[in-house]
């Protein structure tokens, strides 16, 4: 076995004038994060390939002619970097000048997406709303796609190609890419048609990756101009066995959106349609807010707590009495919480001694 | 799971069974297209060329209910080949012996006379299986959903203990659970075999432990299932707790079903919404949905998380925990005067070895995977790594049995059936959230374009499909997704009830219903 | 002949390296365009989501994905052409269907008109003739060429020409009585540096993909030759085809690569029919394929055509566009010489730099350094057009001086005019005017005027040229070509574009230099690739040299 001379000894460079340790394989990028160094990003997302498109996170390397891209670069022993001086700052500025140019606006909703605030927020550290270098503007906003989840609204793209690589490298599906080149690049489906005609399955990674609000959850933005406060609460996806991580939004008491956790332990980020978008049955008008108790007429009708809890119990009890404690049977969900489950199994148990209890995974 | 959902980048060779996880585990499937990325290799059985199959480096089209066929057919490769591991299996199982010797006449030939797959296609997946590194088996209700359920689940372990494809990173036997707390309902004993923490019932030991726990004297004696307290509904069973299931319409048998609720003396539903099954309760109990409710739930690969409530509940809806406590108290139970789910869940871990190392505060970030034995315990994301739960893995001597029903000329067509990527269930979720319709707002039968013309079908038009339990109107869809002779159809749709359809048989270990495989005729309308 | 079906198609590609250029045109050419259902096909068979494959082929100019769109006239609108009446001629052909293309690299011809498979060349409608890629002029000079030394003898073109010029007979020395070893080394020894435009020494370059870790190595030819102005390497394919593939072959040798390919651009179908013809005849003498010359040696070569992307000449997006990916450029580190084709070591050379491979096997890498004048080794083709006297490829000493080039070799400019401005290495090294047309022709010198000499075009633009026009189609160019990949080009040649043709910016002197100015040095720092880092020496040298015409522009 060839033994690489650099294993086993550790490998350092110097960070801003401070040495530091890596790992083979890690980008300056990489390193820089891990020490707490901030550098500025547009088109990066840790969960994808680096791209090296935007090229705010260039750095100066010793001994190089130009600045070099620190998350496509890897660390090499002895690299000497600055992340930043006044040149470098001067070219983030300059680049994010140049992206407002060519953008419709720089403000959007949070509601947009999870990364939408991106751009906005570099903008404003950098004080790059100068109104230099107008012109044209890049990106046509699809009007004609009538789905009900994505908006697209290229006007605000910036060519970051995130949502592109999110949905080939993350959600492997691939059903978006880039189309033309240079100022005109646009992206788009399969021969540019609506996203129900690709193979997209609105998943929404590609909204939530977006770092201009381009892409935009629209069902989340029909809350905009709702008041109050946007706030975030971490929980479970409902529906199936994967157990996805997400950020509730929600505005006063209303459950307006749904955002992954890109730190959540099952899901990295992912979702898929149904733990994205079928958030609102919660709010439905159909859901059941009062006990329903079934009266003399065959008909169920609304009723307190306590009568329906007492004619449920009552209902048990006569079982018992009646038929013996066989004659009692609970079926638990396996939708609910652990503590329903917990309650039901000991209802029984506990209750009438048998073990006539059963959840629904059989159907 | 046996290994936890970040191994399924790692397997450099996947075998996937009876599971369409793109569209029911669209994010765990991420993980197998991220593995064949980056050059690993799938195999997937399945009756349907399903997008999983789109992707597989291998298809094998297998006719509905051959499963076991299938998988001895590649056991007697794998044994022929010498892809045997034999250290695993000496030093970490027994039976292997007798179970070589058992899989010498089921060739290739043999399989494919049954599961319709070429023999050569049989002997690559099982010379491409036996020979990997890292070989990951993955399968959903595929294979459980079957008269021969457990037989299939024996098969795919016997294949993974010859191999030694289990106990180690990137390998298993992994079934996907479908729904999103159905691992928890099991975990806190919601099954007529085991107390919590899957502590036998039959177990004396552990009945008098739950016994005294719970201040009453336990049966140390399995319950009925809930297939059997179906069965028995009007006899022996008169009152039902149903907490959050849609039985008429996610059950077989809807019309069977029907009656055996209607048969009861009491029948109370706790839900959210008023499902058909709810319409037949006494007393309908309004429940706190996800979103407004906090509580603990387990995924598929038994890591253990934290439900948050966001938002207040709608009118007066309450907590499961809290509707079935008061229930409990009005009877006179001891032992339910709760104050959260954090008392609840915290007794949970007090009574379950596999939580006792968990509480409501150590599961805040949803690390573990249980079992976590003790507080300082990690968890355990890899089963089995160095023994199996009682000792050695056992081999299983098994044989392959035809489905409960098989085509013939009344009913010469194979129907399957499924779940779709954007409905979940019964849609009582799906179904009320704006948006899904657009995609999917009606059910549809797929059939093989051939089939449709060759049956007189028109594509968007209607059939009558019928078995030997009921009559359905569906609406056809041409796709070469389905296989000429097998067609399909989802449960989610209450106007295309296919339950009234299925039902055929039970698994006699898990009365699991057969719901995958049924013999049906296929009219014009 | 029946016309083949899909099915047809691509089984007869879909095993073959780089499969999807050739299956492209395959269908392009059947079908006179690219229909949804052949894509649909394509994607299927080779496997390639179709989202992704429609995207990159909207990204070539010449796949077209109207019906009849592949035989519709194209006529070069490029910044020579554009000087000639090349508008005139696409208004003329309208009517047929015709659309502009960029620089077809034929500036020393009347315009060229690609129709399918022919190219024309004209400067009227009427006028247009098909002919023959015009053999560099008599060599003017009094030193010794080296990559043209034979190219005028008669049949160089086809492999009894060749060998009877001493064609083969570099390879045949190196494979029979050297090594791998010894071939780089000679290269080493000759200085011979690319002449695509980046100048790396060719010797080290194949010496790293020798010393790489990979399953297979490759050779790719790099006969892109998209930048305007030049015109050199479809004179050396067309007239010395056997000199490219002998070049290859040595390369595949030193390397220990087995396969090579030629990407060649599309605009060039004849060059493309030759060289396949050469490569028939060189393989069937045993040239190419399995055991050459009974050496135990193995190589084939393809060659793949591209489809009007002046990026994919940057050997990054050449690799992808191969490779049937997107033709973005990649990333650097790491390097084509460890992960190239398909992440294996690869070699990408230009077609000049290995077609004088095979005389520096033959005379020995003393001759070859010898050629240079001075410090300087070897010899430089350059593409000379615009306002000159004898247009044409000159092989050049390198040190020679610019205006010895420009007046006693080809006449200086026509009608007693005088020479305004010159660019360098295309457009890419922007203009040279002034005191500086005394620079020597090789890279220190012209590099200290803030230029570069690159692949070795030189337009000429006389007096009576508009300057900031010229700039302003040279941005064109670039921001038309820029892939889209990094903002500072993506944006940044548009805006620059703008400023030239007076469609934004401020309207201050001050304001507008700076804005240019800050747009420049932003692009140079931070581009991903050549072509960005390149653009803004046009802006910069327009400032540097005409200031006063810059002032007049902003100021109306
Ligand atoms: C925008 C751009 C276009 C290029 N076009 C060409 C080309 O058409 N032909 C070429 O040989 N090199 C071209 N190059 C240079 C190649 O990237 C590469 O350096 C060259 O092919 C290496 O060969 P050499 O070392 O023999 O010069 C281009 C570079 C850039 C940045
Ligand atoms: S839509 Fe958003 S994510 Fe996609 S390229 Fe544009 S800005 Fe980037
Ligand atoms: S988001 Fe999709 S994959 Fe994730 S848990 Fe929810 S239903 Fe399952
Ligand atoms: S510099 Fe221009 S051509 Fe090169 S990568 Fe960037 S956008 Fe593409
Ligand atoms: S983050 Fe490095 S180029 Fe965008």
């Amino acid at each position: 076995m060839i033994v690489d001379a650099t294993q086993g000894r550790a490998l350092r460079m110097t960070l801003d004038g401070e040495e530091v340790r890596f790992s083979d394989g890690e980008t300056i990028y990489e390193v820089a994060t891990r020490q707490h160094t901030p550098i500025p990003t547009l088109c990066y997302d840790p969960r994808l390939e680096p791209f090296g498109g935007c090229r705010m996170c260039v750095v100066e390397v010793e001994g190089a002619r130009t600045p070099v891209a620190s998350c496509t670069t890897p660390a090499t022993a002895g690299m000497v970097v600055r992340t930043k001086n006044v040149a470098l700052e001067k070219h983030r500025k300059t680049l994010l000048e140049l992206v407002v140019s060519e953008n419709r606006e720089v403000d959007v909703d949070p509601l947009r997406g999870y990364a939408s605030q991106e751009v906005a927020t570099l903008v404003d550290e950098y004080g790059a709303r100068t109104g230099r270098f107008q012109g044209q503007r890049s990106g046509t906003s699809n009007e004609t796609d009538d789905n009900p989840f994505i908006k697209r609204d290229y006007d605000l793209c910036i060519s970051c190609y995130r949502c592109v690589r999110v949905c080939a490298e993350q959600e492997g599906d691939h059903a978006i890419a880039v189309m033309n080149r240079g100022f005109q690049t646009q992206i788009t489906t399969e021969f540019n048609g609506r996203l129900k005609d690709s193979a997209c399955t609105f998943c929404g990674q590609c909204v939530q990756t977006c770092p201009t609000g381009a892409l935009g959850d629209i069902k989340a933005m029909r809350a905009e101009p709702l008041p109050g406060e946007l706030k975030k609460t971490r929980t479970i996806c409902p529906y199936c066995g994967v157990g996805c991580s997400v950020d509730l939004l929600t505005k006063g008491e209303r459950l307006v959106g749904v955002q992954p956790a890109m730190d959540g332990p099952a899901n990295k980020g992912a979702l898929c349609i149904k733990g994205q978008f079928a958030f609102d049955f919660v709010h439905h008008e159909e859901r059941l807010k009062t006990p329903l108790v079934r009266g003399d007429d065959g008909e169920l009708h609304e009723a307190s707590w306590d009568e329906a809890l007492d004619r449920a119990a009552d209902g048990f009890r006569r079982a018992r009495e009646e038929h013996g404690r066989y004659s009692i049977y609970g079926v638990a969900s396996g939708r609910a919480p652990h503590e329903a489950a917990y309650t039901m199994q000991k209802f029984i148990r506990a209750g009438f001694g048998t073990n006539y209890i059963d959840n629904c995974s059989r159907a | 799971m046996s290994n936890p959902l970040i191994d399924m980048e790692k397997p450099d060779v996947i075998f996937c069974i009876g599971t369409n996880m793109t569209e029911c585990h669209p994010v765990a499937a991420t993980g197998l297209k991220k593995a064949i990325a980056h050059g690993s290799r799938m195999i997937v059985a399945d009756p349907r060329k399903i997008p999983l199959a789109r992707l597989a480096q291998l298809y094998l089209p297998i006719r509905v209910g051959s499963d076991v066929a299938l998988l001895l057919g590649m056991a007697h490769v794998i044994a022929r080949e010498g892809l045997v591991d034999r250290q695993f299996m000496d030093s970490r199982t027994s039976g292997g012996d007798e179970f070589i010797e058992h899989v010498k006449p089921f060739t290739p030939e043999w399989a494919a006379e049954i599961t319709g797959v070429p023999a050569k296609d049989i002997e690559t997946a099982a010379i491409w299986y036996g020979s990997a590194e890292q070989g990951a088996i993955y399968y959903t209700l595929g294979i459980t959903e079957h008269i021969c359920g457990v037989d299939n689940v024996q098969s795919l372990c016997n294949l993974a203990l010859m191999t030694g494809n289990i106990g180690r990173e990137g390998t298993g036997v992994n079934p996907m659970r479908g729904q999103n707390n159905i691992q928890g309902a099991g975990d806190c004993g919601a099954v007529p075999s085991h107390f919590p923490g899957f502590q036998s019932c039959a177990e004396p030991e552990n009945a008098r432990k739950f016994s005294e726990a719970y201040g009453t004297e336990i049966d140390a004696e399995k319950g009925i299932t809930k297939v059997t307290a179906l069965n028995q509904c009007g006899d022996q069973i008169r009152a039902l707790l149903i907490d959050g299931e849609n039985t008429v319409v996610s059950d077989p048998e809807r019309e069977h079903c029907e009656h055996a609720l209607k048969s009861l003396d009491h029948l109370v539903v706790i839900d959210i919404f008023l499902t058909e099954t709810g319409e037949l309760a006494d007393v309908v109990l309004p429940a706190t949905s996800w979103g407004e409710t906090d509580g603990v739930c387990a995924n598929t690969e038994r890591r253990v998380q934290r439900l948050r409530a966001a938002v207040p509940p709608a009118g007066q809806a309450k907590p499961d925990w809290w509707i079935v406590s008061q229930i409990a108290q009005r009877i006179g139970t001891p032992g339910f005067e709760y104050e959260s789910a954090k008392d609840i869940f915290n007794e949970l871990c007090g009574l379950s070895p596999i939580y006792a190392g968990l509480d409501w505060d150590r599961i805040d970030q949803g690390e573990y995977q249980w079992p976590v034995p003790d507080k300082d315990h990690p968890g355990t994301p890899i089963l089995h790594v160095r023994e199996f739960k009682n000792g050695r893995g056992l081999f299983k001597i098994l044989g392959y049995r035809d489905p409960a029903e098989v085509i013939d000329d009344d009913f010469p067509v194979w129907l399957t059936t499924g779940r779709r990527l954007q409905s979940y269930h019964t849609r009582t979720q799906t179904g009320r959230s704006q948006g899904i319709d657009y995609l999917l707002s009606e059910e549809l039968l797929e059939v093989h374009p051939h089939d449709v013309a060759s049956w007189g079908l028109v594509d968007g038009g209607q059939c009558h499909l019928s078995s030997r339990r009921g009559k359905i109107m569906a609406k056809i869809k041409a796709t070469d997704q389905s296989p000429r002779g097998t067609v399909f159809c989802s449960f989610s749709f209450n106007d295309t009830p296919v339950n009234i359809l299925t039902g055929s048989g039970y698994d006699p270990v898990t009365e699991t219903a057969e719901l995958k495989v049924c013999a049906v005729r296929v009219e014009p309308a | 002949m029946a016309l083949l079906s899909n099915s047809d198609i691509i089984e007869h590609w879909k095993s073959a390296a780089a499969p999807l250029l050739p299956v492209l045109h395959a269908f392009h050419d059947r079908d006179g365009h690219l229909s949804e259902d052949a894509l649909r096909a394509v994607s299927d068979g080779l496997g390639i989501p179709i989202a992704e494959l429609f995207g990159s082929v909207t990204f070539y100019h010449h796949f077209a994905r109207e019906a009849g769109g592949r035989d519709a006239p194209r006529v070069c609108t490029g910044n020579i052409c554009a000087l000639r009446g090349a508008h005139e001629l696409l208004d003329a052909l309208r009517s047929e269907g015709a659309t502009p293309m960029p620089c077809a690299g034929r500036c020393d011809q009347p315009i060229p008109v690609l129709r399918g498979d022919k190219v024309f060349v004209g400067l009227t409608a009427d006028s247009l003739a098909h002919g023959p890629t015009p053999l560099p002029p008599r060599y003017p000079g009094d030193g010794e060429e080296c990559v043209f030394s034979a190219i005028r003898e008669p049949g160089r073109a086809t492999l009894p020409g060749y060998r009877n010029s001493g064609g083969y007979e570099g390879l045949e020395k190196l494979i029979k009585s050297g090594s791998p070893g010894e071939t780089i080394e000679l290269v080493n020894e000759s200085k011979l540096a690319g002449r695509g435009g980046a100048g790396f020494p060719t010797g080290r370059k194949w010496q790293a993909v020798a010393d790489a870790e990979g399953e297979s190595k490759f050779i790719v030819c790099n006969a892109d030759e998209g930048e305007p102005g030049c015109f050199k390497d479809r004179a050396i394919m067309d007239h010395d085809p056997h000199a490219v593939l002998e070049g290859m072959i040595i390369a595949g040798y030193a390397c220990g690569a087995g396969q090579g390919f030629i990407y060649l651009r599309y605009e060039y179908p004849e060059t493309f029919a030759g060289l396949e013809r050469a490569i028939a005849d060189a393989d069937a003498a045993g040239l190419l394929g399995e055991n050459i010359l009974g050496s135990g040696f193995s190589f084939r070569i393809d060659v793949r055509r591209g489809a009007g992307a002046y990026i994919c000449g940057e050997e990054g997006s050449l690799l992808n566009s191969l490779e049937g990916k997107h033709p973005f450029p990649r990333n650097r580190p790491p390097f084509p010489v460890t992960h190239g084709y398909n992440q294996q070591p690869t070699a990408v050379n230009n077609v000049e730099t290995l077609a004088s491979v095979p005389h520096i096997a033959r005379r020995g890498a003393a001759w070859y350094c010898a050629l240079g004048i001075g410090d300087q080794a070897g010899t430089k083709l350059i593409s000379l057009s615009g306002d000159i006297e004898r247009p044409g490829n000159y092989e050049v000493p390198l040190g020679l001086p610019l205006q010895t080039l420009l007046n006693d070799w080809a006449g200086g400019a026509p009608h007693g005019r005088e020479i305004q401005a010159v660019t360098m290495a295309g457009l890419s090294g922007g203009f040279l005017a002034g005191a500086d047309l005394n620079v020597t022709l090789d890279e220190p010198s012209i590099r200290s005027c803030g230029s570069f000499l690159g692949a070795g075009g030189v337009i000429v633009f006389d007096d009576s040229r508009d300057m900031v026009k010229a700039a302003r189609d040279a941005m064109e160019f670039f921001a038309h070509e820029s892939c889209g990949k990094c903002f500072p080009c993506r944006i940044g040649t548009q805006r620059l574009t703008e400023r030239l043709a007076g469609e934004a910016g401020p309207a201050s002197l001050a304001d507008w230099k700076t804005e240019v100015e800050d747009i420049g040095s932003t692009m140079r720092a931070t581009s991903a690739c050549g072509l960005g880092v390149a653009a803004p020496m046009i802006t910069d040298s327009l400032m540097k040299y005409f200031p006063d015409k810059v002032e007049k522009h902003v100021q109306t």
